[in-house]
């Protein structure tokens, strides 16, 4: 069969750039299939996504060839481009652009100059197969981030596309609305054949839906194959990517064995053999005085409205991490809000022994300077050289002190965020979902600048929906719900004692291994090296 | 509101309406226009919900001090009630006067009551935007825009805070604030090249946009607005051959009635009732339904 889209011998170099962002690529997706592009941040894949839209395509030296069902790309008529080839964004708040669910719907269709019959009749069923019916005729800013990053999906769906290009479209989600997006694009996939590209950090749930799964690093493809060929392809190689894949496939991949590399829980259970080590249990909580001590807080944002904290109580202690998960609405941002004395508790005691300091959910809201230097400088304590040497030290910002904040990754603007946050010295640091949108490298660089801050004695209050990452770094997990707190302990024991709000790792290997929780917990316990 | 079946017409009925509603109430001093369009216009604004209506009471102090405010100060007129203590004669046409422009005003102020109901901001804005679409399309983007924009800003302020960016005093306040829309700016220039992407990643900009409306006018508009062209033509008509007048000074009275006058008087009731009898019309198909 002809493919939708190829690559041959595709190289991109950016203007002033000396080493070109993509070498080289040969790619073959042909139609109907699912592909899934995945590699660190930086390797790429954004860049290559962009090439295949001509309208988004980057400025720059090419050669090589790109075809889009057998002719040139070149070649291809902006209004042909415009409604063949879809392409979603990561945000979703800046890619839904008019005022109104309807209108946004039928804003591709008006640019491609479509009547008002047609625009009526496409509409419709766009809203009807994504379920928008119920709130078509919503005001967009009423709408919550899953809703309107389905709602720039639809849109985009609306002009009929062969060709649909996604980038990292569920990086700004929560696990439940991604879930949700990522079932509707296998739906898409599945019942109209549509063609997908997508780039994902999300790799637990998108990989098991790729029909191809192509992984890129240093703007190469290193190897693509279907998602266990890749586990194959990348375990002889021995890469660094690997900390992305999905548990089954880590497992796999540190366990020696000869049996085809598993994607999904359920293919890891059945891979899954006999444990030869058993975990240890955690050892005890330390008895401290607590930094942060919330009793029976109520909490509501207006008079009439409703209670959004009902009698919450929880301690955090110094030298832990606290972690506050649950789901949207269970109050964990405003709990959050009221640690950090942003929001006064109408009821309730809460105590906050030291300085307190909040990391927003947005590193955006933090960047005031030109440089990152001059940004840090003007922060509380920053005109202090040796803090200011030894916070670019802990969070590695040390190339990175003459960039504009806002041209860092997104990783690289989470830790200069973090940065100036700790000038400010606080005993008590607040963090608001700060492993949102970050890549797999990103987790664990972030992971250890926290584990030395907890060295250092600063309590840490999490507030996050990234379970994998709890599980892993956590001292101690407090589940929320409907306002307060309904399970709480060292993850261990909070997500073993779980059988659904719980890790992919210990659902892989409850059967065998209550007690695992992260992928190296079942690696050690299988006798692998992680 | 409660269900209000003139609401869900086309605006451009609903415009038309209004258009003739108000420039009548305005224009046309005749006794029997004016009670016929406050009677209406009452009616309709007491569809509105509870609320709306307790507001509805405070009109009618204003109503009456307007209508008192009048004899005060005018002394035309040849019918003499009585004399104010400085000696001005108190009249019956400058009472009368004064009762039929206060009604003129409330009437006008209850069709604004309804027509803020019935017509909302998103249909004016079609309206205006049937005009010019690239308009419409750029009022659309910043409706989308501004409440962004305060949310972005509410957040960049308490990410401030949290940072121990204290605001106290006039000056620190003042920095702080430059601060916050600085940050604002920067971050909305940034979000704008996404915006831009998303929208050129659909087409926009190429040659023969097309502007999508979700109003339908069906043949119900259709009878709608025949109707308001009939029976206002009538009216505008009537008026325009003088067959309204109405006059109050120096003694009040008006042009003689007669078949003519009466089917005027028909014709504009029916006009202002229009809300009224679909709303009549739609409750005893649904009682005819339920039977």
């Amino acid at each position: 069969m002809e493919a939708i889209a190829e690559l041959r011998e595709f190289c991109f170099t950016y203007p002033g750039a000396t080493a070109p962002a993509l070498r080289e690529i040969c790619l073959k997706i042909a139609p109907g299939e699912f592909a899934v592009l995945c590699g660190p941040s930086g390797c790429g894949k954004t860049t290559l996504l962009r090439q295949l839209k001509p309208a988004l395509a980057p400025h720059g030296t090419v050669s090589g060839e790109i075809f889009f069902a057998g002719a040139p790309l070149r070649a291809l008529s902006p209004r042909d481009g415009a409604q063949k080839i879809g392409f979603v964004l990561q945000n979703p708040e800046n890619q839904v652009v008019t005022d109104k669910v309807w209108h946004e719907l039928a804003f591709g269709l008006e640019s491609l100059g479509y009547d008002n019959r047609a625009i009526r009749l496409r509409t419709a069923e766009m809203a009807s197969f994504f379920g928008i019916e119920p709130w078509f005729r919503r005001d967009v800013g009423t709408l919550s981030g899953g809703q309107k990053q389905l709602l720039a999906l639809a849109s985009v769906m609306a002009t009929q596309p062969d060709l649909l290009l996604l980038d990292e479209p569920t990086g700004q989600l929560d696990p439940i609305a991604a879930g949700e997006f990522l079932a509707a694009l296998a739906r898409l996939n599945r019942e109209l054949g549509v063609t997908i590209i997508l780039t994902e950090h999300r790799l637990e749930e998108a990989l098991p839906l790729a029909s191809q799964a192509i992984v890129m690093d240093e703007g190469r493809v290193l190897c693509t194959g279907t998602p266990a060929e890749i586990g194959r392809g990348l375990r002889e190689l021995r890469h660094g990517m690997f900390a992305a894949m999905p548990v089954p496939m880590r497992v796999w991949a540190a366990v020696p064995n000869t049996e085809p590399c598993p994607v999904t829980v359920r293919e890891g259970r059945e891979w899954l053999r006999a444990p030869l080590r058993r975990i240890a249990a955690e050892e005890p909580a330390p008895v401290g005085e607590p930094a942060v001590v919330f009793d029976d807080i109520w909490f509501q944002y207006e008079k009439e409205g409703p209670a959004i904290l009902k009698g919450l109580s929880l301690r955090a202690y110094p030298g832990e991490i606290t972690a506050i998960l649950g789901g949207n609405g269970a109050g964990k941002t405003t709990a959050l809000m009221v640690m950090a004395g942003l929001r006064k508790a109408y009821r309730g005691k809460t105590k906050a022994a030291g300085r307190r300091a909040a990391l927003p959910q947005n590193p955006h809201t933090l960047f005031a300077a030109n440089t990152l230097r001059a940004d840090l400088a003007a922060a509380p304590n920053g005109e202090s050289p040796q803090k200011m040497r030894d916070i670019t030290a802990l969070c590695h910002l040390e190339g990175l002190l003459e960039r504009h904040p806002y041209d860092l990754s997104g990783g690289e603007q989470q830790r200069a965020a973090l940065a100036k946050v700790l000038l400010t010295e606080p005993d008590i640091l607040l963090l608001d979902e700060p492993t949102k949108g970050l890549d797999a490298k990103f987790k664990l660089e972030f992971a250890a600048i926290l584990k030395k801050l907890i060295g250092k004695g600063v309590a840490v209050v999490m507030v996050s929906h990234d379970i994998e990452f709890c599980a892993g770094n956590a001292s101690r997990c407090i589940l929320l719900f409907d306002g307060a707190a309904v399970a709480e302990g060292p993850p261990r024991a909070f997500f073993s004692g779980n059988s659904f709000y719980t890790t992919a790792a210990n659902r892989m290997a409850r059967h065998v291994l209550p007690q695992a929780i992260t992928a190296e917990d079942i690696i050690f316990a299988l006798g692998g090296e992680a | 509101m409660r269900q209000d079946s003139f609401a869900g017409y086309h605006p451009a009925v609903q415009l038309l309406y209004f258009a003739l509603v108000l420039g009548c109430a305005v224009a046309m001093g005749h006794p029997v226009c004016l009670a016929l369009s406050f009677v209406c216009a009452l009616a309709c604004a007491l569809r509105l919900r509870a609320g709306g209506r307790r507001q509805l009471l405070w009109l009618l102090p204003g109503c009456a001090l307007a209508a008192l405010v009048n004899p005060a100060f005018s002394h035309r007129g040849a019918t003499i009630l009585a004399y104010f203590p400085g000696g001005n004669p108190l009249t019956l046409e400058s009472i009368l006067f004064g009762i039929s422009s206060s009604a003129a005003l409330v009437t006008v102020l209850l069709w604004f009551r309804y027509l803020n109901a019935v017509l909302d901001s998103e249909k004016i804005l079609w309206l205006f935007g049937r005009a010019a679409p690239g308009l419409s399309l750029l009022l659309s983007l910043s409706l989308r825009f501004v409440p962004r924009f305060a949310a972005q800003a509410r957040a960049i302020e308490e990410a401030q805070r949290c940072v121990g960016e204290e605001a106290r005093g006039l000056l620190r306040r003042a920095r702080h604030g430059m601060r916050v829309l600085s940050i604002l700016v920067t971050w909305a220039l940034e979000n704008a090249i996404d915006t831009a992407d998303s929208m050129k990643a659909r087409g926009y900009g190429l040659p023969g946009r097309s502007a999508f409306s979700i109003y339908r006018f069906d043949r119900r508009d259709g009878l709608a607005l025949f109707f308001l062209v009939f029976c206002g033509g009538a009216a505008i008509g009537g008026a325009a051959f003088g067959r309204l007048k109405f006059h109050y000074y120096p003694t009040a009275g008006g042009a003689a009635p007669d078949l003519a006058q009466i089917c005027l008087f028909a014709a504009y009731g029916a006009l202002c009732g229009l809300p009224l009898i679909l709303n009549a019309k739609e409750a005893l198909q649904w009682k005819r339904l339920r039977n």
